[in-house]
């Protein structure tokens, strides 16, 4: 990965941690600097910009976080803002599990929706309430107690809460230019396998000479949702393998992964809300259960894709060169 | 206690130079600059001032109508060019007169 590379991504990272409207401007502003800094630095130690002196620049800089926190307006802060979105994140991730968790048990008429929310649904949040606390209190300790800026040194109270400090910045990019070519070698053989078996489940149990009775779709599912969702999981294993093999991100293959994702989201909703899966009630609950947790992942992952493409620092089209 | 002097001397003349900074930027900024040059501007003239304070800081003073700004692209990436507005430069004006007086107060003090 080259300087400006490097820049870019570390641009975005700060970007993504700032309000909306001060994005790309910002961002923009922050590139122009560090691009002129390694510049500087290459230019006094004799060399071409290289991918270590901008590595060395921005992590002098600062981690994004903590970029992106002098652009919010201080004050008194019951979380710190460079502490904000990990808390935002596990907040909707605790209240999300465990929604994700006890939700079924209404799609299968095992508890009304009334009962639900009074019980498990609204007592999600209290983890929200718990976690103001713990960010509060690590935030306290972080103000009375910082990290010290040339060794990293984390005093020993920082270990009392876990306060969400990286040691130096690291760029998104590489990983995640290389990640599907490193995890394809293991994905693609082993999602074919699950897809097939996804076909008949009790078909390939009877194979093994126990009885598969257990894990025999419900009609309606196999009749208008297995032919359905097969065929979405392997045009998206078919992209995700040409992807990898490709070791390139396209912007329109990804724009088609991207929506392809997001169909079979909600394709997975609707079947978790309005579909027996498994003709036998037990096998049934037991699956939902874990295919909430599939499609929260997966919903996750398709908000965190969606914020990535459209989160890039761009250079506006009102701007002409002089 | 000497563990403790010097954190706090530090901060003390940190909190002594954010003072400064507003009229110390005002002051270069009657024609347009970008971060980078006003910065090494103000460094060469003896007031380093880190990037992570001085990119806010001009944004604030924009968003108060002190500053006035425009991209441009020149050499490389697009830079953003800030310049004092006729309302910054009338405070700088008068926030000026203030420093020399208070300076000279200070002086006063200091002998």
């Amino acid at each position: 990965m080259d300087a400006q590379k490097l820049i870019e991504s570390y641009t975005n990272d700060v970007a993504r941690r700032l309000p909306r409207k001060l994005r790309n401007e910002v961002g923009l502003e922050l590139r122009a600097l560090l691009t002129d800094k390694v510049n500087a630095l290459a230019s006094d130690t004799g060399r071409e910009p290289n991918a270590d002196t901008a590595l060395a620049v921005l992590r002098e800089f600062g981690r994004p976080e903590v970029v992106a926190a002098r652009y919010a307006p201080r004050g008194f802060n019951v979380i710190e803002p460079e502490h904000a979105p990990a808390f935002v994140k596990l907040s909707l991730a605790c209240v999300a599990l465990q929604w994700a968790v006890t939700l079924p048990r209404v799609a299968t008429s095992a508890v009304s929706f009334d009962e639900w929310w009074l019980g498990w649904g609204a007592g999600a949040l209290w983890w929200v309430g718990l976690l103001v606390v713990w960010f509060a209190l690590a935030g306290w300790i972080q103000r009375r107690s910082p990290v010290d800026p040339h060794s990293f040194v984390r005093p020993w109270t920082h270990f009392i809460f876990w306060i969400p400090v990286a040691r130096d910045w690291q760029p998104a990019l590489p990983n995640a230019e290389e990640l599907p070519y490193a995890s394809a070698k293991v994905l693609v053989p082993l999602s074919a396998v699950l897809m097939v078996l996804f076909v008949s489940p009790a078909w390939f149990i009877g194979r093994l000479g126990v009885d598969g009775s257990w894990a025999l779709y419900d009609a309606g599912f196999r009749r208008w949702l297995l032919a359905p969702l097969f065929a979405l999981m392997v045009v998206r294993l078919v992209l995700f393998t040409l992807a990898a093999v490709d070791k390139q991100r396209r912007a329109r293959t990804e724009a088609i992964r991207l929506a392809l994702l997001a169909a079979f989201v909600v394709l997975l909703v609707w079947t978790l809300f309005r579909w027996d899966i498994f003709a036998l009630t037990f096998t049934d609950l037991a699956f939902k259960i874990w295919l909430s947790i599939f499609t929260l992942v997966n919903g996750l992952n398709a908000v965190a894709w969606l914020r990535r493409l459209i989160t890039r620092v761009h250079v506006p089209k009102t701007l002409t060169q002089r | 206690m000497a563990k403790t002097q010097e954190p706090t001397a530090t901060k003390l003349e940190t909190e002594l130079r954010r003072g400064a900074l507003v009229l110390a930027v005002l002051s270069q900024l009657a024609s347009a600059e970008y971060g980078y040059s006003l910065r090494q501007r103000l460094a060469e003239r003896g007031m380093p001032i880190e990037e992570g304070t001085l990119y806010p800081l001009l944004r604030r003073l924009e968003e108060q109508g002190l500053l006035q700004s425009e991209w441009r692209i020149e050499e490389g990436p697009p830079r953003r060019y800030y310049k004092r507005s006729a309302e910054g430069t009338r405070l700088y004006k008068d926030l000026a007169q203030n420093w020399r007086e208070l300076t000279a107060t200070m002086h006063r003090l200091l002998d």
